[in-house]
């Protein structure tokens, strides 16, 4: 509805980028002289004491002076110390008398003991390195510096991921490094198809950001386009994809998510095997995946781990679920104050005993209720946990007791707002349910103004809306809009696994579609009657 | 151009905001009316009864209390048409009246006789609050603000049990007739068929029926009970029926469930209970020396309830013969309520209708005078069958068993 409005800003946004990034930069380079380049250091980082200066004496005759710098914490210390403070001292080939400008050949080809070993002659590229985690190597008289692969330091072990948790299924989740996220996906998926792409975005912050797809699967223009709405990027941080995220998506002005995010791995390889494409960012567990559909959201790795009919049952629940979170108070609201004659007399009665003593009209009384559970759950989210459980107590107490005694609100409305509550909680995508709740306030506003008119209108709004969005290009509604029945098998129903055959078209690379052979379908053996009754002969063990 | 979007689009985000909340009312600002009587006062002017649920004595311990209060209250009202009772009743009631849960119509012997049913249903079938499934009764013998105002106990609202009272007895008895609103109009629009509406009327202490006491003991000093189906002829009742009469004429009208009908059994009355478990009426008219004649067949399925005679059930002559009786009598009772019918000048099953459907050439000739001299000579042929399903969880009765131990 509101893209016509931010056209034309974009369009001038990105003019202004342009012109940004033909402005050429001067390139500092290293000094040859070791005193110069420590002092370079020391003040472009103003000398701060996590940086480590270590210089070290090499060769004889003359000795030439050696320094190694790092950054404390960043660092694997006992690769620092082993495989290169330890080697550069004591290694035989330099006490030897070397040429100051071999001195570099040497400590790379005999000294240092590590896997990934550099050079590198501009300043800028040895800071990243260098404030990643790398150690750098300097020798006097030489305007080239090494960069010894050394990144380690204390990191976040592999945890059971906290959302999108599963009963059946890997209890691995994704860890604030991407170097741990990566290889994780690796170990899913072993094929050389697997791609990623590496990039730094954030002027100051220098996020390492990659992105994984499958080679042959994957659409090449969504990859494009990813490629080149993240170098469109100019910020100065990344501090979580989030950022990223809102930065890249489609669609600014809508309450629903045009990007997947999740902590489970193979969650990620499950979309990579359907052509998407994984945006991993350093420093937070959530890596994102693009393209997202609407129905994706109410799908759970799960799903194809269980059976298809249970499968297919459950997503049908989280679609009812979906439906009450948004049009639930809503759907009360109309009810009880235009469409009363809905209402079987019976119920009616019962309602209309509980509003007798009400003072507020039931859109205010919905909307009350509704704030004030949006207020109990921010407070839950937000305390302390020693805390929480109080005031979960004052909550329920409150609102569930106090106040439909004091006559203030209707147990109905507390009945329905709790329904409410707790479907918008089993909606398996956090990020959807946030939409949902949004998109609620919406629908109790336009069950009171007009009743169901009003909630139809809301409802064909909400349809257009979303059948409106796309994600890097491919419609958010699809398959359901456009249609596509191949791809419904895998929506609200899942198809059986035997029956998968083909990736979402609208997706995947339109070359390699075909997902599993013929025939899988699981078979009893023809000769079954056979096998079972000599099985039964030869088998003593049964009674 | 954005501008004009802008504009078209708070222009239609305006137009649902003037609209208003042009229907709204809250649950706490309307009264629920559960059932209207309509009476006549001796000057000839309709009273309306309005019976309105209470809420919060209906829906009792939820608020504590409750219970105690009666579930309904009884606002009365006096006007010329059906719309002023409604009008005039405002003058009483602090609350809008809101009729989409009125289940339930009463009318008043007299109005029904007297003045006839057919303009009352104008204003009941235009409102779009009336439902057209609204039943309607007629009050007989009492004036239908008594059946109205009565409290009741198990059912806390008089109107639905009085509603679920003619729909037991229509199912389990055939002694009375669910129908609504809209069939009634059908009926009284029809030329071929008359309306019946079932009777309803408050036994006992007509004094006390709005009192709550009346629901404070276990045997009620008033309560309303289903008698017999009204037989309407030209919009006006002229005849009721009762007992067997109901009965045969439920069953000409395929309208019976799950009835029990009983047989006299050597000099025994009433020694044989049977209970129908599914039945089905054909009426089929064929003309006959240019006259129709009406053949009517029913088949009756059901199950053997109550034997007080010794009677073999286990041999094929004893259930053959309990089969022959029992239609014998039901295509008596069938015979007399057609007879009844026909005397009444009054086509309640619908013979009239079913000849316009298969042979509309004659209809043609005598629909004017169908009721009044077609119908009353129609000839009519009833074909009973009857068979008996099962003997209950026992095949011999134990009076059979006494029986041998005497001799």
């Amino acid at each position: 509805m509101v893209s016509f409005f931010k056209q034309k800003r974009q369009m001038k946004q990105r003019d202004a980028k342009k012109e940004d990034q033909g402005q050429s930069k001067t390139v500092d380079y290293i000094e040859s002289s070791l005193s110069a380049n420590m002092e370079i250091v020391k003040q472009k980082t103003g000398d701060s004491p996590d940086i480590i200066i270590r210089t070290l004496k090499i060769s004889q005759d003359p000795e030439i002076k050696t320094t190694i710098v790092y950054v404390q914490g960043l660092i694997d210390n006992p690769s620092v110390t082993d495989f290169l403070i330890e080697s550069i001292m004591k290694n035989p080939h330099l006490s030897e008398k070397i040429l100051p400008q071999k001195a570099l050949e040497v400590i790379t080809e005999d000294v240092v003991s590590l896997g990934g070993v550099a050079t590198v002659n501009d300043w800028e590229k040895l800071f990243l390195s260098l404030l990643s985690g790398d150690s750098i190597i300097f020798v006097d008289g030489i305007n080239t510096a090494l960069v010894a692969s050394t990144k380690g330091g204390e990191r976040r072990s592999i945890q059971e991921p906290s959302t999108h948790l599963t009963v059946r299924g890997s209890r691995e989740g994704f860890t604030e490094s991407n170097v741990t996220n990566i290889a994780m996906l690796r170990r899913i998926i072993n094929s050389p198809d697997l791609w990623i792409e590496s990039m730094k975005i954030g002027t100051v912050t220098k996020t390492d950001v990659s992105i994984m797809y499958i080679n042959g699967i994957v659409k090449k223009e969504i990859v494009e386009e990813v490629k080149k709405r993240l170098k469109r990027i100019n910020i100065d941080s990344i501090l979580e994809s989030g950022y990223i995220e809102q930065l890249i998506e489609d669609q600014v002005m809508t309450p629903f998510p045009t990007l997947n995010h999740t902590e489970r791995p193979d969650m990620v390889a499950g979309n990579l095997l359907e052509g998407r494409v994984a945006i991993f960012v350093n420093g937070t567990p959530f890596v994102l995946v693009a393209p997202a559909l609407f129905v994706q959201f109410f799908q759970s790795v799960e799903d194809y781990y269980n059976r298809f009919d249970i499968a297919t049952a459950t997503r049908f629940l989280r679609i009812i679920v979906f439906i009450i979170s948004v049009v639930g108070p809503a759907l009360y609201v109309a009810a009880t104050t235009f469409h009363q004659e809905m209402i079987p007399t019976k119920l009616l009665v019962i309602v209309a005993a509980q509003r007798e003593t009400v003072p507020l009209p039931a859109v205010i009384e919905a909307l009350l209720m509704e704030i004030t559970f949006e207020i109990l759950r921010e407070a839950s989210l937000r305390m302390p946990k020693a805390v929480g459980s109080t005031m979960s107590i004052v909550g329920a107490l409150v609102i569930g007791q106090a106040a439909v005694q004091a006559g203030i609100v209707s147990p109905a409305m507390v009945i329905i707002v709790s329904i409410t509550a707790i479907a918008s909680f089993a909606t398996p995508s956090y990020s959807i349910a946030i939409s949902a709740r949004l998109v609620r306030f919406a629908f109790i506003l336009c069950a009171g103004i007009i009743g169901f008119y009003g909630m139809i209108l809301a409802f064909i709004i909400l349809i257009v809306h979303l059948c409106s969005l796309r994600s890097f290009g491919v419609p958010y509604m699809s398959p359901l809009a456009p249609l596509n029945t191949q791809g419904l098998g895998d929506t609200f129903f899942r198809r059986p696994m035997w029956a998968f055959k083909e990736r979402p078209k609208l997706i995947s690379s339109k070359n390699n579609l075909k997902r599993e052979g013929e025939n899988q379908r699981p078979l009893p053996p023809e000769s079954r009657g056979m096998k079972t009754s000599t099985e039964r002969k030869g088998d003593g063990n049964e009674s | 151009m954005n501008r004009k979007r802008l504009v078209l689009l708070l222009m239609l985000m305006g137009t649902t905001f003037t609209s208003g909340c042009w229907d709204k009312t809250e649950l706490n600002e309307m009264a629920i009316v559960s059932a209207v009587g309509i009476d006549k006062n001796e000057a000839g002017r309709l009273v309306g009864t309005f019976q309105i649920i209470n809420p919060v004595n209906v829906a009792g311990s939820l608020q504590g209390g409750g219970g105690t209060n009666p579930s309904i209250s009884i606002y009365r009202a006096t006007g010329d048409n059906v719309l002023e009772l409604d009008s005039n009743a405002s003058t009483k009631i602090s609350r809008d009246m809101y009729f989409a849960h009125a289940n339930l119509v009463v009318i008043g012997e007299d109005v029904a006789k007297e003045m006839g049913i057919n303009s009352i249903f104008d204003a009941f079938e235009r409102s779009p609050e009336f439902r057209a499934t609204t039943r309607i009764v007629i009050a007989r013998g009492v004036k239908a603000k008594d059946l109205v105002e009565t409290l009741t106990a198990i059912d806390k609202v008089s109107a639905e049990k009085v509603i679920k009272t003619i729909e037991s007895t229509e199912k389990q008895q055939g002694g009375s007739i669910t129908i609504n609103l809209q069939e009634v109009i059908k009926n009284l629009v029809s030329s071929g068929k008359e309306p019946l509406i079932s009777g309803f009327t408050v036994r006992g202490n007509t004094n006390k029926e709005s009192k709550i006491e009346n629901t404070q003991t276990s045997n009620m000093a008033a309560n309303p009970n289903a008698v017999g189906i009204g037989v309407f002829k030209d919009g006006k009742l002229i005849d009721w029926l009762d007992g067997n009469q109901a009965k045969g004429t439920m069953w000409v009208l395929d309208r019976i469930v799950n009835t029990n009908v009983n047989i006299d059994w050597e000099g025994k009355k009433d020694a044989v209970t049977y209970q129908v478990l599914r039945q089905k009426t054909n009426v089929k008219p064929k003309m006959k020396n240019g006259k129709p004649k009406m053949y009517i067949t029913v088949r009756a399925e059901g199950d053997i309830r109550e034997v007080n005679a010794p009677i073999d059930l286990a041999s094929p002559h004893g259930s053959i013969d309990i089969e022959k009786k029992l239609a014998k009598d039901i295509k008596k009772d069938m015979e007399d309520a057609i007879k009844l019918a026909q005397k009444n000048k009054s086509d309640i099953f619908g013979f009239g209708e079913l000849i316009h459907e298969t042979h509309p050439a004659y209809w043609k000739k005598h629909e004017k005078d169908w009721d009044d001299v077609t119908f009353p000579k129609l000839e009519a042929e009833v074909q009973v069958e009857v068979f008996i399903r099962r003997t209950g969880i026992r095949n011999k009765p134990y009076l059979l068993d006494i029986k041998k131990g005497d001799q």
